[in-house]
């Protein structure tokens, strides 16, 4: 219970300062809107069906964005040291990471709520709606393998004066165990794959490896949250 | 209080940042109820060590008992008993006065939190400004704030680490007071510069200087020999702040 009640403090005080300050959402819908725009204009003269390099589209879109959002996941923390403020607290650190993990996960769910129906009105057709459920499920693992290594990933690179340029650098080669996967299981939604047995294949490994990055963040943290 | 109890066990604690040791052998120890006041020049470890004591650094080799409780092994249940108070507040720019103190309070599972942070305003004189963020507040008034943060869980031992820097005339009083209001019931670790203002306070002390103990009293300060070493470690007089 304890472990629950700090935790939701944490997540809680995340919220309200974003809440207040917009900071990271701004910048991330401004990014994620201008990244479409632009490969819409640079892919729509040429291809006629957009659907089929949609799936690549939407994912750099997305990956790109979440880092702007977990370089920034600390920044009220590091502000005036904040960040020792909640060390000092009598918190397994394990706690910090989920309620981390957690914020960052809502941050970047909530930003595809309104960013992937833009996505859609540029370019995708309707067919891909039956499986709309498989889509939702697809964002959803994707959305756990990115801020579970990158909630691990940022507080590593938060301690370091190039923080901005590290994270991206860590970040990007161990994501692609899962950035991999989502990218085809979300090309066999939009193009309406034959097999169903491929689409599993797919999901079975990105939940494999988010299992494995969440677990590895909640272990280690400790370690990477100290000196 | 049981004055025999002690607060700090602190043996053979030694630190090394990459190359460069910061902290050698250092062991001391404190009973329930003093006043240690950790005094050296620039970069002699006085703040490696308390952040050793406070569970934010880990000692290299060696171990401190905070309490009876290890700070390699049960740096939680430490945690739980101490309060720290730095040059830097340890605030959340964004949020309010209520809500900073809300949050750490319920960080340290505080019960009656309201009351509790009631009492505390009224203590630092901040109650007026409870539901204003503290982004535009004054060093003196951030200051005020952080000790009110500090004191939310009624810690056994506060470290403090130059907290009057910075300070106006007013917090200063209010942080003096603080301590004489608390000293009979809570162990004071103190790092300070402002050695002539702060003597009258500690009941114990510690010279450190390139990360060595050159003089650490036992049974209360041998003043003429504190003066001595002191001298000759920041090479000035006990009347000169050492910096």
């Amino acid at each position: 219970m304890t472990a629950i009640r700090q935790g939701w403090a944490i997540l809680r005080k995340d919220l309200l300062l974003e809440m207040r300050s917009k900071e990271v959402f701004t910048s991330q819908f401004l990014f994620v809107v201008m990244a479409m725009v632009i490969f819409y204009f640079a892919f729509s003269p040429n291809i006629k069906n957009l659907t089929t390099v949609g799936a690549g589209m939407l994912w750099v879109a997305i990956t790109f964005t979440s880092l702007l959002g977990l370089n920034r996941s600390f920044v009220h923390e590091k502000d005036e040291e904040c960040l020792d403020g909640l060390l000092l607290c009598p918190v397994d650190r394990a706690t910090i990471f989920a309620a981390k993990f957690i914020g960052n996960f809502f941050f970047l769910t909530t930003l595809e709520v309104i960013a992937v129906p833009i996505f859609a009105f540029f370019f995708l057709t309707g067919t891909f709606l039956p499986n709309l459920g498989w889509f939702l499920l697809i964002l959803l693992l994707g959305n756990v393998g990115i801020c579970g290594v990158g909630t691990l990933l940022a507080t590593i690179s938060m301690n370091t004066r190039a923080r901005d340029l590290l994270l991206p650098v860590l970040f990007l080669p161990v994501m692609v165990p899962v950035i991999i996967p989502m990218v085809l299981a979300t090309n066999y939604i939009f193009t309406q794959g034959e097999s169903m047995s491929e689409l599993s294949v797919w999901l079975y490994t990105m939940a494999i490896f988010d299992i494995m990055y969440v677990v590895a963040g909640y272990v280690l943290y400790d370690f990477v949250i100290g000196d | 209080m049981n004055q025999d109890k002690l607060a700090l066990d602190v043996q053979s604690v030694s630190k090394m940042f990459g190359r460069r040791q910061i902290l050698t052998d250092i062991s001391f120890t404190l009973r329930t109820g003093e006043f240690l006041l950790i005094v050296g020049p620039n970069g002699a470890g006085k703040t490696t060590l308390l952040k050793i004591l406070a569970t934010l650094l880990s000692p290299g080799s060696g171990d401190a008992f905070v309490s009876g409780f290890s700070v390699k092994k049960n740096p939680t249940k430490v945690r739980e008993r101490i309060g720290f108070i730095s040059h830097n507040h340890l605030l959340y720019r964004d949020l309010t006065t209520y809500e900073n103190l809300k949050f750490y309070g319920e960080m340290y599972g505080v019960k009656d939190l309201d009351a509790r942070i009631d009492e505390l305003l009224n203590m630092v004189e901040l109650n007026h400004r409870r539901y204003d963020t503290v982004r535009n507040f004054s060093r003196g008034m951030f200051q005020r704030l952080a000790i009110a943060r500090a004191l939310l869980h009624k810690p056994e031992i506060m470290f403090l680490d130059e907290p009057h820097t910075g300070l106006d005339p007013h917090a200063v009083d209010i942080l003096d007071g603080m301590m004489r209001d608390m000293s009979s019931t809570t162990t004071f670790v103190m790092v300070t510069h402002h050695i002539e203002s702060t003597l009258s306070l500690g009941t114990q002390a510690l010279i450190l200087d390139e990360g060595k103990i050159q003089y650490c009293s036992d049974t209360g300060i041998d003043l003429e020999r504190f003066r001595s070493i002191y001298g000759k470690v920041c090479g000035r007089g006990i009347e000169h702040d050492c910096d």
